[in-house]
């Protein structure tokens, strides 16, 4: 063995260093993003006017380029007039840490002052529903579909290169039809979901199934195994673990279609709150509700994973993430 | 998708299959259904939400359902039959309408006194100054026949300043970057293009030209003709609304419930009610007669209409009276 998987080896055997290592990975962006907000020289392109001094269009809290701040003091200099003052700021499009956490913990505590404006909770629940629904649906015709197509050669053939085909258009262009057709609630949010995670599913889930060895299919059916019992008893048992873990990498990849999906028919969901507060350049409450997505979806995926470890504990991929 | 929808939608599809016999019974309950209307995040249209929030629409006895919406979005359901109403400018109705979704324009809610902006960089005083200088507008929307309008008065052509096409959205990162010298867009957008170029300001805006785009709303023709009286009642409720928020002594309450709906605070909502001139059933029954030109509304949609169709927005002219029914504005 090279010294390198000897390394990757030793490090993937110790429990409490691989914990050290996932913490280490979230800490270092964060340490990163930290750096930028707080230490003045390491980026700041702005200046945050706190007095304006006789300079006539600068008002208090006013973003300006550093250049521009300078050469309006060079000049209220040189006019003998008031000088302005401000601090160094990284541009509204970078709220820093301590905004977005307190923009995240005033998400959850206060409710919002209309009452026809659900809150972030709210928001949130109703986004999981609509990744629940477009989940189910597309893995109740997604996987059958897939698990067919990858056991009989002529299914595969028949359904393979119009799904090739199909997964290429960009679901969200769809999102007119699906509301002339599916009205403007959430019918229309879940059908782009479904749309843009059934394609990808029955190919992904097909080329799982071919990868069963061939040996065993071949031994069941010299043993007499047919159809239905040829699926239920060889090939669902043989491919499980690896369909579990497929379907956990599809869920992400239905969290991903969730803005473009919400941005159909009424506005709800997380993303009403995301795009509504990017209008008014709340980007502080844009982090937060952006961050409890990855929160949300990360933590699911720990669980399935965790629970994946549970219901196949033959199966030693599940150990890695 | 929640419980309440699937069996409503249960609830449809049954009385839709198994009862179809019973015509009457199911126009009956069709009549009893609330009028559905789209709004979305423009002053004049979140006006509404005071009616809402005071419960207008119970006390004037009409049943009414507002959905917000993206505004593209709003236009979309409309398009699709989803929804009996939906608030858009002039010229969208035009659109709309070219693209197949008919409407009749009740009523006026309010025209742009100002929102909707011209803004160039520091240095630029005036239209006349962009004389062969570079102008970002999203072509084919309000803005650019905005600069159009501006520009002809200033005496000049649009082959005077050279188009760049962008997202309105994208307006302020646009002029940030310095490479044109000015652009188009409506408020909040604009504010933000102008704070994040400091010394950049308005050199035309849509209240230099009050009338340019009205804002209003258009309701499906068919909902429009059977469902008349409720309608009356929707205009009324409205009438309602502008003298609340126009009344000195109620307005910070209106602010507050508007800028609660967008998520704001009132003090940042105020300018941007500013910027929108509100129409009273008075003012808009002034509006509301023919004529030529930005002080009524046939001859703004005509402007809409000929800027629609020498943009390529749609192909052939639309029949503009198709579109107006003073009758709602005009009743007693």
């Amino acid at each position: 063995m090279s010294t390198t998987s000897k390394w990757l080896g030793s490090v993937d055997g110790d429990a409490r260093k691989r914990t050290l290592l996932g913490i280490g990975s979230f800490l270092l962006p964060l340490l990163v993003w930290c750096l930028v907000s707080y230490v003045p020289f390491v980026w700041h392109p702005k200046v945050h006017v706190i007095d304006p001094g006789g300079v006539d269009y600068f008002q208090v809290d006013m973003l300006v380029d550093k250049t521009m701040f300078a050469d309006e003091v060079a000049n209220m200099e040189r006019e003998h007039l008031a000088v302005p003052t401000g601090k160094s700021a990284n541009p509204i499009y970078l709220p820093a840490p301590d905004q977005v956490a307190r923009a995240f913990y005033n998400g959850f505590v206060n409710p919002p002052q209309s009452k026809d404006v659900p809150s972030m909770p709210a928001s949130l629940w109703h986004s999981i529903q609509i990744i629940f629904w477009g989940f189910l649906i597309s893995s109740i015709v997604g996987v059958p579909l897939g698990i067919l197509s990858g056991t009989y050669t002529l299914m595969g053939r028949l359904s393979e290169p119009f799904i090739e085909f199909f997964r290429y258009l960009p679901a969200p262009a769809f999102g007119a039809l699906a509301v002339a057709i599916l009205g403007i609630y959430d019918g229309p949010k879940i059908a782009i979901i479904v749309i843009g995670t059934l394609f990808q599913q029955v190919l992904i889930i097909a080329n799982t199934t071919r990868k069963l060895e061939v040996t065993l299919i071949e031994a069941a059916r010299t043993l007499g195994t047919r159809n239905i019992k040829l699926l239920s008893k060889v090939v669902v048992p043989g491919i499980l673990p690896d369909l579990y873990r497929d379907q956990r990498i599809l869920l992400g990849w239905a969290w991903t279609y969730l803005i473009v999906a919400e941005l159909i028919g009424t506005s709800s969901g997380i993303t009403w709150f995301i795009t509504q507060q990017a209008r008014y350049q709340h980007f502080d409450n844009v982090y937060a509700a952006i961050m409890t997505i990855g929160i949300i979806g990360f933590g699911t995926d720990l669980i399935l994973a965790r629970l994946g470890r549970r219901l196949f504990p033959w199966d030693r991929t599940q150990d890695r993430r | 998708m929640n419980v309440k929808h699937i069996s409503s939608t249960l609830k449809t599809l049954f009385t839709r299959l198994v009862i179809p016999a019973v015509a009457a019974m199911s126009i009956s309950a069709h009549a009893a259904q609330p009028l559905k209307i789209g709004y979305s995040d423009w002053p004049g249209w979140v006006a509404w939400q005071v009616a809402i929030d005071k419960g207008w629409f119970k006390e004037a006895g009409v049943a009414v359902d507002f959905e917000w919406f993206d505004y593209s979005a709003s236009m979309d359901a409309f398009s699709a039959g989803k929804i009996d109403a939906v608030t858009m400018t002039n010229g969208d109705a035009l659109v709309t309408g070219a693209a197949g979704g008919k409407s009749v324009m009740i009523m006026l809610t309010d025209y742009s006194n100002g929102n909707d902006m011209i803004v160039a960089k520091p240095g630029i005083k005036s239209l006349k100054d962009l004389k062969g200088k570079k102008v970002a507008v999203e072509e084919g929307l309000v803005e650019h026949l905005l600069l159009l309008n501006g520009l002809k008065k200033a005496g000049m052509k649009e082959s005077d300043v050279t188009l760049v096409n962008a997202k309105t959205n994208e307006m302020p990162q646009v002029l940030a970057t310095g490479d044109v010298s000015a652009i188009g867009a409506w408020q909040p957008i604009a504010g933000q293009a102008m704070k994040s170029l400091p010394g950049s300001r308005p050199v035309y805006t849509s209240a230099d030209e009050p009338g340019l785009i009205y804002d209003v709303l258009a309701v499906n023709p068919a909902s429009a003709k059977q469902r008349k009286a409720e309608w009356l009642k929707v205009v009324k409720v409205w009438d309602r609304v502008v003298h609340y928020i126009n009344d000195p002594k109620t307005q910070p309450d209106a602010v507050k419930i508007m800028a609660a709906r967008v998520g704001v605070t009132p003090q940042v909502y105020l300018p941007l009610l500013k910027g929108t001139k509100l129409l009273s059933l008075a003012d808009g029954k002034k509006i509301y007669v023919k004529g030529p030109g930005f002080t009524s509304l046939y001859g703004s949609s005509k402007v809409a209409d000929d800027f629609n169709v020498a943009n390529g927005v749609y192909k052939a002219h639309q029949d503009i009276d198709s579109y107006l029914d003073s009758s709602f504005t005009n009743a007693k």
